[in-house]
């Protein structure tokens, strides 16, 4: 299935919407220069879908994962995340909504080197409140989910680029979320690693995660159960 | 467990970690010397003067007591109108002279002379000195500190001589005085020889019959030392200080070294807040992307501030601690220089060791190094976390 230039939610097969953007434009200034990173997407998620979002560097691939989970919002046009309009919402209204129901997954990890892989992905759900022993269990069998039960102690530094890039899922799937929203995971990995991540990524869908990933790797693209081509700020066929 | 990390990285960086808590260390220990000298001389001027109750001074008109050689004529006149005033306990009166203290007459190596100041009292109204053994002086009669009793080998019941120092019509006159006894002497600093005879023999031998360097007054219990102060003032042409007085006047002479101590002291603290403040705007600028990271996964600003300023709080704890330790070890040092001051009574100390100097010390430095962390923390907050992801990811 593939979106076409402006169309919103055109042959999404699924039962609920996760996530809606809706003509929607990201300006930044460079150097006091108006760049513009999106002009005019429009993209519906619905629930349990697998999306590879492709397109060349600097396409603005990454700048609509962050939309479409509220870590940035939109000059113009509006990202509706379950029925939330991420544009209403103050900066740590979103972080909370983030908290609870998006899962982000960077290209570079971005774990907390001094924290162990259980620590690390305890870290979401230890700031929802929950008991320690709670989500030290919680932690432990997400680590087992993404086949790093023998790595719980380990720090980043101790772990493989695969096996990082699995605790960053784990501890991006920690609070449950609605979407897993991934940014070129297996940029920093090499072919097999991250034909590892891919199989993690089909069975978390099949096991009915909603998954957006940006990616340039054909392989995890071809993965995906849609396809969206984003070039030079537009979605294109 | 933001807090668990904020330890680790710490730890995570000796080298940084420990220069940066020996630098805070050094400046907490600046500012508790500061603080301990900013009120400790006038603390301890004031326990000193009134560690013997007298709380009124009286003195020639327009000097304080061991100001000059001046002295108050026509004593026993005074002393009547001290005892028709209400609210006069005991009057301690003082006749201080320089004379010379010597012992043997010269033959023998071990024979000394020495410039001392004889101190004219009643023994049973004195203020001056605390009595360390035998007996106070009487007639032919001297009491001694404990190092001129040593310098000279004497002990008690030895005998010394006293010779005028000066006065073209006494100079030379001298007496031989049996040591009835060894003192502790309040007032003396240090270099000076300080020894208690006899008033009436002082005046005798320095031919001030009559005259006294100044009085101590001990005020009655019922009655308060500024109206006593006030009466006596209105009563006799001389000059009445009450102990506030007497400080206060000592402090306007020290006051610089309370405005030396003030400086000091908001230098080290200024010096705290830019290392703390730069250690952190270091780490911070490390850890961008990761704080990015943390934000944009959901975790409150409030969770990241409070994580990277309890950073800096655990340094500055840590070195906070160290540097009170130190800062009383330098501040005994520094005494010990500066209990040469010239004039001083030895037993005024300069740095007195307070709970409240470092409680204060401790309590500044933890909000300077708070403040220090929270800003650089909330300024990498603010960023927007796409625009750090962005630049931290390829």
């Amino acid at each position: 299935m593939t979106d076409t230039v402006g169309s919103v939610n055109l042959e999404a097969d699924s039962d609920r919407t996760i996530v809606t953007a809706s003509d929607v434009v990201r300006e930044y200034r460079m150097s006091g220069v108006p760049v513009r990173a999106l002009r005019g997407v429009s993209l519906s998620v619905a629930e349990r879908e697998f999306i590879a979002v492709m397109g060349p560097s600097g396409s603005g691939k990454s700048t609509l994962l962050h939309l479409l989970g509220g870590v940035d919002v939109a000059t113009s046009g509006r990202v509706v995340f379950l029925g939330q309009d991420f544009g209403r919402m103050s900066v740590e209204a979103r972080a909370r909504l983030r908290l609870r129901k998006v899962g982000l997954v960077f290209q570079r990890f971005h774990l907390l080197p001094m924290l162990t892989a259980l620590e690390n992905v305890e870290l979401p759900i230890a700031a929802l409140g929950v008991r320690r022993a709670e989500r030290r269990d919680r932690a432990a069998s997400l680590l087992a989910r993404v086949g790093l039960d023998d790595r719980l102690g380990h720090r980043p530094g101790e772990l493989s680029g695969g096996q990082r890039q699995r605790v960053a899922i784990a501890r991006a799937l920690a609070n449950e979320p609605a979407v897993l929203l991934a940014d070129e995971p297996t940029g920093e990995l090499d072919r097999a690693t991250s034909h590892g991540v891919l199989e993690l990524f089909q069975r978390l869908n099949s096991e009915g995660t909603t998954i957006v990933v940006a990616t340039h790797d054909p392989e995890l693209a071809a993965g995906a159960s849609r396809h969206v081509e984003v070039v030079d700020g537009r979605i294109g066929s | 467990m933001l807090a668990r990390y904020s330890v680790r990285e710490l730890v995570h960086r000796p080298l940084r970690t420990i220069l940066a808590l020996l630098g805070v260390a050094v400046a907490t220990a600046m500012l508790v010397d500061m603080l301990m000298l900013a009120g400790g001389i006038q603390r301890s001027f004031a326990e000193l003067l009134s560690a013997r109750g007298y709380e009124l001074r009286i003195s020639p008109k327009g000097t304080l007591p061991f100001d000059t050689e001046a002295t108050i004529p026509n004593f026993a006149s005074l002393m009547d109108t001290l005892a028709a005033t209400n609210g006069v306990a005991g009057v301690g009166p003082v006749l201080a002279s320089a004379v010379i203290l010597a012992h043997g007459d010269g033959a023998a190596p071990s024979d000394l002379s020495v410039r001392a100041i004889a101190l004219g009292i009643d023994p049973t109204e004195q203020g001056l000195f605390r009595l360390i053994d035998g007996e106070d002086p009487v007639e032919n009669e001297v009491l001694l500190d404990q190092p001129t009793a040593e310098a000279f080998g004497v002990a008690l019941g030895d005998m010394v001589e006293m010779r005028v120092a000066g006065g073209l019509d006494v100079a030379g006159r001298s007496a031989q005085m049996r040591v009835s006894g060894i003192g502790e002497f309040l007032y003396a600093a240090r270099g000076d020889v300080p020894i208690a005879v006899p008033l009436e023999e002082l005046q005798l031998l320095t031919g001030k019959l009559d005259r006294v360097s100044f009085a101590m007054i001990r005020v009655a219990e019922d009655a308060e030392a500024e109206a006593v102060r006030t009466e006596l003032a209105g009563a006799a042409r001389v000059e009445v200080v009450t102990l506030a007085g007497i400080v206060a006047q000592a402090n306007e002479r020290l006051s610089y070294f309370r405005q030396l101590a003030l400086i000091l002291g908001s230098v080290s603290l200024i010096v705290t807040s830019l290392l703390v403040g730069t250690i952190m705007a270091v780490s911070v600028s490390e850890r961008l992307g990761t704080i990015a990271a943390l934000r944009a996964i959901g975790i409150s600003r409030r969770s990241i501030v409070g994580s990277l300023t309890a950073e800096s709080l655990i340094l500055c704890a840590l070195a906070g601690a160290a540097g009170l330790g130190l800062g009383v070890i330098v501040a005994e040092y520094l005494e010990t220089i500066l209990s040469d001051f010239p004039g001083l009574p030895l037993a005024v100390e300069f740095f007195v060791l307070r709970p409240e100097s470092l409680a204060t010390a401790y309590v500044l430095l933890l909000a300077v190094g708070s403040v220090a962390g929270l800003v650089p923390a909330w300024r990498a907050t603010q960023l927007e976390v796409a625009t750090l992801l962005h630049a931290e990811e390829p």
